[in-house]
């Protein structure tokens, strides 16, 4: 391999969807970038992902960022020159009970205070938009919809944002692993990796479920856990529906791929955290059982593989973004606890607007690590897979 | 297009069953599968494609590419090459992904089946596994995909080299028959189970789970298998080149234009251009001669001729020219294959321009080396390196076939590319192993202790060279946990 670079402004660690949309953007922005992969481009969680987008949340931190993301997906294939695959069929949420409802009601209010596009819909409705689904064998009373969630391709994207970073001068090293970083009077000196060492001012951890490990390379402790999470393909039949489906009680979801595979994902009961990769028979029977009661056609589709990836998670499952107090220079953007391709475009937006230019929105401080500190937190619950 | 005279092969009119191709009624023989009926009707474009609607021909002829996905009695994507035609199936194309079929879905129950060693795949690699273990004394369930036992043995017309003890001087499809019998023989400790896909594979504490898909005339039965013992013997994939054209029908893999001959009878086509000359290209392109089709030239990017002399001669004493230095750089057609281009190519395989000819043919034919299969294996967690010497990523093992997944061993092809004879002898290194590993003793030591020393004079010649630090490599990673080679 040639000799690495030995000196950056900015060292991202992490080739997954935010390292590579934040390399594109502060290397555009005039810095010098140098992003570390310890594997290939998108071996983490975003090559693993369903790559939903949704902006359906119960906190209206997650629902901004998540709304004002789907904006920046509109425009990005113009903007990167590049298909992204973006393909927006709606998520139908289903809502199984009165409490449910009562939930879907007050997400929906808020959501829609913050302009978005949403609605109730009655059981007939819902078969209306999907029309496979059974609405006695999911137990429905009802959904909510938004036309405008959908689906990116994670690939197509990172390797978008990837080329367009290397156009800006960016220098993106792969199988190049992270192994230490020093500090100096309390700020990043440099940073350590199997190929050399290269002195920055900053780091990003963008490591997704690795996160944990970098910060703790300068002594700070993220309260992330690594949670296996699988997702299984099927084989190409003709469309069926646009639509995402997902339940927050069932954790189900799942959604139809242009190319005609049936994509998705369930928790199995009883996950511990951990670093397992190994695919489970227990998530394969349980997916294809509930998946079937779902939408029952779907019962005479083969399944033609699952892979395993991992979720980062947050006691409040909410991103954990900005500089880390008393460390300057030391940068988080992890901690995404399974929605973290969704929200790539907004976070990395103000990560880079926080770096480049030292604005601190307000949402950079409600989602610093040092909310955990002591304070009561919001849990988002709007949570499935 | 079906062959009636062979040197070797016996290709008797068979029983004939009629069945449809778009509502039309065709006709095939006993034995064959949808794909090699159509192709004897002359029908090589079997789908168009989902986005740009380009025609899909079949490539592998072995049910490992997905490229032969058709709708068979209303069930879509069923992979024809692998399914037996029957009296009256109706055989639809599938434009832009199939249907789902209306109908009400039949429940099964799934069944289960607990055995001490499963073996997946019958090649040689497993059905020598199967028996070295069924000897040992150790209850064996065999299962594989197609409907009939011999993997890439049941294609091979020509005569092995190697030792008497090794079977030299037989030919696959004779060796495929002995074996065979032989399992038979044991049909108190050798369960088969064909038509029988594994797909899933999972690590356990004590055993091992796997699923499995059993097609029948009434529908899938799913199976879940616990096996204390797994050997993986699911041998490799051929490689596809990229160049413009290579998914148009006619664009083959030179084992699937093996098999579509040797096993069914059938003509690939009039006239066939080969690309790569190792022993695959030279063998097949042989066999063609045989079966009555023109070999229109043998193309080679490397300088020199990679497989064995003695079948280069043979074909140049045909009059079949070898063009070292030279690749395909185009094919191109309508709805199928009507002629290449070729290119001669610098040492670094670059083409040079100015030195393309056009060269009419209805066959491409790949022969551009195999890819170890490792799906299951990797879904279980074994380990797994890159060594190029050995087809690709392959499963790390030590000198028993054992991975360092315990109770996991692989053989044959999955475990690396080389040959029919090594795959044999790895499968009963594999089998031994795994039987003494459970207790069985039946002068286990002295058989092993043969079998490596079999393998190391396989691989002590020159042909030899690249399998074994193939297999240096891979134990090297074995004891160090890395490639430190
Ligand atoms: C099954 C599944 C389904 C999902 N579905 C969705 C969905 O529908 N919608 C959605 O928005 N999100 C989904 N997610 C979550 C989403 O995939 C992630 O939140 C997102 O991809 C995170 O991207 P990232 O770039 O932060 O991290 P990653 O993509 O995980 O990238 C981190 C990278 O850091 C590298 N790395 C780690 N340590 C080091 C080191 N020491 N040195 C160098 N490099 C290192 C890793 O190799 C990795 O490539 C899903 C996740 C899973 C597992
Ligand atoms: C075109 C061609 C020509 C060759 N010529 C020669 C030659 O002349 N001399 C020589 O020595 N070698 C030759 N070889 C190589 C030799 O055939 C192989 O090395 C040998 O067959 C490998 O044996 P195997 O048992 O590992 O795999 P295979 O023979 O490929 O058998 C694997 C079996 O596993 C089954 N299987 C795979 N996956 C699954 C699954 N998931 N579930 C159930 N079943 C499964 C397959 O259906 C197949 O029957 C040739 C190979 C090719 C392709
Ligand atoms: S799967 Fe049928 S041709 Fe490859």
């Amino acid at each position: 391999m040639n000799e690495i670079d030995h000196k950056a402004d900015v060292v991202i660690i992490g080739g997954g969807v935010n390292g590579c949309s934040l390399a594109y953007q502060l290397s555009k922005r005039g810095m010098k970038v140098v992003l570390c992969e310890k594997g290939y481009l998108c071996s983490g969680a975003t090559g693993r992902c369903g790559a939903g987008i949704r902006q359906q949340w119960s906190t209206r931190e997650n629902s901004e960022l998540a709304i004002k993301s789907i904006q920046i997906f509109e425009r990005l294939e113009q903007e990167l020159g590049q298909d992204i695959g973006l393909r927006q069929g709606g998520y139908l949420i289903v809502v199984h009970d009165k409490s449910d409802m009562k939930q879907a009601k007050s997400n929906v209010n808020m959501q829609k205070a913050l302009g978005l596009d949403v609605s109730i819909l009655t059981p007939d409705e819902i078969v209306d938009i999907v029309p496979i689904l059974d609405v006695n064998g999911m137990h429905a009373v009802g959904a909510t919809f938004c036309p405008t969630d959908g689906h990116v391709d994670p690939f197509k994207t990172t390797h978008a944002y990837a080329q367009a970073a290397i156009k800006h001068g960016a220098q993106l090293y792969k199988f190049t692993k992270v192994v230490g970083i020093k500090k100096k009077n309390k700020r990043i000196d440099s940073v350590l990796t199997d190929r050399g060492k290269i002195s920055t001012d900053f780091v990003i951890n963008a490591a997704g479920a690795w996160s944990k490990q970098i910060a703790e390379m300068v002594g700070v402790k993220l309260p992330n856990k690594p949670f296996r999470k699988e997702i299984l393909v099927t084989e190409r039949v003709k469309p069926l529906f646009d639509a995402m489906v997902i339940s927050f009680k069932d954790g189900i979801y799942f959604s139809q791929q242009e190319e005609g595979q049936v994509l998705g994902g369930i928790p199995i009961p009883n996950e511990k955290p951990g670093y397992l990769t190994a695919p489970t028979f227990d998530f394969l029977h349980h997916m294809a059982k509930t998946l079937a009661r779902y939408a029952p056609p779907l019962k005479h589709v083969n399944v033609i593989r699952q892979w395993t990836g991992y979720y980062d998670v947050t006691p409040d499952a909410l991103p954990i973004i900005g500089e880390v107090e008393g460390i300057k220079g030391f940068i988080q953007c992890n901690g995404f606890s399974g929605h973290g391709f969704m929200l790539s475009p907004m976070v990395t937006k103000i990560l880079t607007a926080y770096i480049a230019d030292g604005r601190t929105p307000h949402i950079l401080k409600r989602l610093s690590l040092s909310r955990f500190k002591g304070k009561k937190i919001v849990r988002e619950v709007s949570v499935v897979g | 297009m079906r062959i009636r005279n062979h040197p070797i092969i016996d290709f008797k009119k068979k029983r004939e069953i009629s069945f449809y191709f778009n509502k039309k009624k065709m006709y095939g023989e006993e034995g064959d599968t949808i794909a090699s009926a159509l192709h004897a009707n002359d029908v090589k474009v079997l789908s168009h494609s989902l986005r740009y609607k380009r025609p899909r021909g079949f490539f592998c002829g072995i049910g490992k590419c997905s490229s032969c996905f058709m709708t068979v009695n209303d069930i879509p994507n069923v992979r024809t090459c692998i399914t037996p035609v029957k009296e009256n199936i109706k055989v639809m194309e599938q434009d832009k992904g199939g249907e789902l079929p209306n109908k009400q879905f039949i429940n099964k129950d799934k069944k289960r089946i607990d055995v001490e060693i499963v073996i997946i795949g019958s090649g040689p690699a497993g059905l020598m596994a199967a028996l070295a273990a069924a000897e040992q004394g150790a209850s064996v369930l065999l299962i594989d995909e197609n409907h009939m036992v011999g993997g890439q043995l049941v294609k091979q017309t020509h005569r092995f080299f190697g030792s008497r003890e090794e079977k030299a001087g037989m030919r696959g499809i004779e060796l495929a028959v002995e074996l065979m019998k032989k399992v038979v023989e044991y049909k108190e400790s050798i369960q088969l189970m064909l038509a029988t896909t594994v797909i899933g594979c999972y690590k356990g504490k004590k055993r091992h789970n796997l699923i499995a898909v059993q097609k029948l005339a009434d529908g899938d039965q799913l199976f879940e298998i616990n096996g204390h013992k797994i050997i993986v013997a699911c041998g490799a994939l051929e490689n596809m080149l990229a160049f413009p054209g290579n998914d148009l029908p006619g664009v083959y893999g030179a084992g699937g234009v093996q098999t579509l001959m040797n096993v069914y009878g059938v003509k690939p086509g009039k006239c066939v251009l080969m690309v790569g000359a190792g022993n695959v290209g030279l063998i097949v392109s042989y066999q063609l001669l045989q079966a009555g089709i023109m070999v229109d030239r043998v193309v080679e990017a490397m300088p020199k001729i990679g497989g064995y002399h003695v079948h280069a001669a043979k074909l140049r004493r045909c009059g079949v020219p070898i063009y070292t230095s030279h690749s395909i750089k185009e094919a191109y057609g309508k709805e199928k294959v009507e002629g290449a281009v070729v290119v001669k190519v610098d040492d670094y395989c670059q083409p040079i321009s100015g030195t393309e000819e056009n060269i009419s043919c209805d066959t491409i034919c790949l022969a551009v080396g195999l890819t170890p299969s490792i799906r299951l294996i990797e879904q279980i967690g074994v380990r797994t390196e890159f060594i190029l010497e050995a087809g690709g990523h392959v499963a790390v093992h030590d000198s028993s076939m054992q991975t360092n997944v315990r109770g996991i061993y692989i053989a044959g092809d999955s475990s690396g590319i080389e040959e029919a004879s090594t795959a044999m002898i790895e499968g009963q290194l594999a089998g031994v192993s795994a039987a003494t590993s459970l207790g069985y003793d039946k002068n286990a030591s002295e058989v092993k202790r043969k079998c490596r020393s079999a393998l190391k004079v396989f691989r002590s010649g020159p042909f030899g060279e690249i399998p074994r630090v193939g297999k240096e490599k891979i134990a090297c990673c074995y004891r160090n946990g890395g490639l430190t080679y």
